[in-house]
């Protein structure tokens, strides 16, 4: 069954913490998904630091790193976001 | 191998080759290490921890910024001055979190254009009043993130010294501007201030000494105030003085004074000394002088005067037959003494010149115009004494002139002028010439007298009259002590 293609996608940021990259991605994800796709994403930050555990489930290496679980392949996006067009495309929302 | 394990392998690929390029390039600022339940967070934030902790104990507020001017981190002292929550801070931007003046000035430290300084003096309002900060901000590098440090100095302190410092300049200044002697003195009536005119009402440098040491001063007794000290004690302890004469026995030139006192109200319920001020008066106590002294004069001359006025009457009463010859001559002489005197009030009372009386008393030939009367050398100056008798002796002189002299006939003059006598000696010569031709009189009248004896009143004084055919000649000599100047 295909997924239902109002509901939200979820984007999973990785954080180590306050790191000043950490809360540069935070507040460049959540400017892109309000500014360019209102309502599509839901935003799930993880905060490695709290549990380092949790980076294993998708590989992650370094932070901070976006995860886009569906649709497949899994995307990663590595680095602060501060390209917005480098986000957008790798989240291709263009096609969708 | 599958073309899917390939697609698999491809974008494993691409992720490590991504990882690696946003390690190098900065892009990341912490790094999981370990495996196997082992993982650890590392992060590569270089000395912030370190940087952070020494922000922590500075006392000035400060805090670091990204490149967007987001707050990555904001010390407590600076979270307490502006009321952040430290924690909610991080991650927004600085400039949404205070009031629209704060984030434009910290805008223009951040970017300074070209020659403004780097720093800007801003203030904040808190719960305890308003407080002063010096705001600069330098670059800083966190790890992989360019930004900006920006410091809170709290200058509320030094801001506040300037501000009573300014203050007590402006009292200073106004105490100094003052005309009348200003004088500060402590609780302990010590003198902490003191102007140029309170200089002036002592001998010795007053600040540092006691008030009634340096200006003692004596009170009349209804004051109700024994002295200085007893004056400054009453005005540091809430009483307003005000007003009270003075007299200040070692100051050096001035020596009367209005005193006045006042409590230094420090705060409302605060008083810190007292203020004395110090009015000269010795204008007011010359001028209260010179007015006993006016009314004095005027009661004497009031008195001479009424006794001058008694004897003309009496005397022109024996020499008239008739009611009115009487009127005529009394009335002429009381208005020559009035005219006289008219000259006098001008002058308050001053000296007057002999031409003026002269002109006075001949002022009806003299605007009849041509040359029936000249004078010469006349601007010597008499007292008022003088003035009097030498207004009458012209008086009587002109009368003559008019009824049988030269002043009787159309052709006739008078010559007014000064002689050369005898050093010290003042000679004033009346002369008749071109009228009819004159006999010695048979019978001696009034007006004979007043000109023989006016100027008797002193031994260098009198007149000597001739009677020339060719006209009357009056030589008449000035009393030498009532002589002012003879120009």
């Amino acid at each position: 069954m295909p997924p239902n293609p109002t509901a939200p996608r979820k984007l999973v940021l990785y954080v180590a913490g306050q790191t000043p990259k950490s809360l540069s991605a935070i507040a460049n994800l959540e400017r892109i998904c309000s500014e360019h796709m209102p309502g599509r994403y839901e935003i799930e930050v993880i905060d490695l630091k709290e549990n380092p555990r949790l980076a294993r489930e998708h590989s992650i290496v370094a932070i901070p790193t976006l995860v886009r679980e569906l649709p497949v392949p899994i995307r990663k996006i590595i680095g602060d976001l501060s390209d917005a067009d480098k986000v957008l495309v790798n989240l291709r929302i263009e096609g969708e | 191998m599958s073309a899917a394990e390939i697609a698999e392998l491809r974008r494993r690929l691409f992720e490590a080759e991504e990882t690696l390029r946003a390690i190098r390039e900065g892009e990341v600022d912490a790094l999981v290490v370990g495996a196997d339940d082992r993982e650890q967070i590392f992060t590569i934030e270089g000395e912030s921890e370190s940087y952070r902790a020494f922000m922590e104990v500075m006392g000035i507020g400060a805090v670091a910024l990204d490149h967007a001017r987001r707050v990555l981190y904001v010390n407590s002292a600076l979270a307490r001055a502006l009321d952040l929550k430290a924690s909610a801070v991080q991650g927004r931007r600085f400039g949404d979190l205070v009031d629209a003046d704060l984030a434009a000035a910290i805008d223009a430290v951040l970017d300074p254009a070209p020659g403004s300084p780097d720093a800007a003096e801003v203030r904040l309002r808190g719960p305890e009043g308003d407080r002063h900060f010096l705001v600069a901000a330098r670059p800083l590098r966190l790890g992989t993130v360019r930004g900006h440090a920006v410091t809170f100095t709290d200058m509320t302190d030094r801001v506040e010294a300037e501000i009573a410092l300014q203050s007590e300049r402006a009292a200073r200044a106004v105490i100094a501007s003052a005309n009348e002697a200003v004088l500060v003195c402590d609780l302990n009536g010590i003198v902490s201030h003191a102007n140029a005119a309170a200089r002036g009402a002592t001998r010795v440098e007053p600040v540092g000494h006691a008030f009634a040491e340096v200006i003692p001063l004596e009170f009349r007794r209804s004051a109700g105030f024994t002295g200085a000290e007893d004056l400054v004690a009453g005005a540091i302890g809430g009483a307003s003085i005000q007003g009270l004469e003075a007299l200040a026995p070692a100051a050096p030139i001035v020596k009367d004074y209005l005193v006045s006192a006042a409590p230094l109200q420090v705060s409302d319920d605060e008083i810190g000394g007292c203020v004395v001020t110090m009015v000269d008066l010795s204008q007011r106590k010359a001028a209260e002088k010179q007015q006993t002294l006016l009314m004095q004069e005027l009661d004497h001359r009031v008195r001479n005067t009424l006794a001058l006025v008694l004897s003309i009457s009496s005397r022109t009463m024996h020499s008239e037959d008739t009611l009115e010859g009487f009127q005529k001559s009394f009335t002429a002489r009381i208005q020559a003494l009035a005219a006289t005197h008219g000259l006098l009030a001008e002058r308050s009372w001053a000296d007057v010149s002999v031409g003026d009386i002269v002109r006075s008393e001949l002022a009806p030939y003299l605007q009849q115009g041509g040359d029936r009367v000249s004078t010469e050398g006349l601007s010597i100056h008499v007292a008022p004494r003088a003035a009097i008798a030498l207004g009458l002796v012209f008086h009587e002189l002109t009368t003559n002139a008019v009824k049988y002299g030269s002043l009787s006939t159309l052709g006739g003059r008078v010559l007014v002028r000064r002689l050369e006598g005898e050093p010290g000696s003042t000679l004033v010569e009346w002369r008749e010439v071109g009228g009819p031709a004159v006999a010695p009189p048979t019978r001696r009248g009034f007006g004979q007298t007043v000109i023989a004896r006016s100027l008797q009143y002193t031994p260098s004084g009198g007149t000597e009259v001739e009677f020339e055919p060719s006209g009357v000649v009056c030589r008449i000599s000035i009393p030498t002590e009532d002589v002012r100047s003879a120009a």
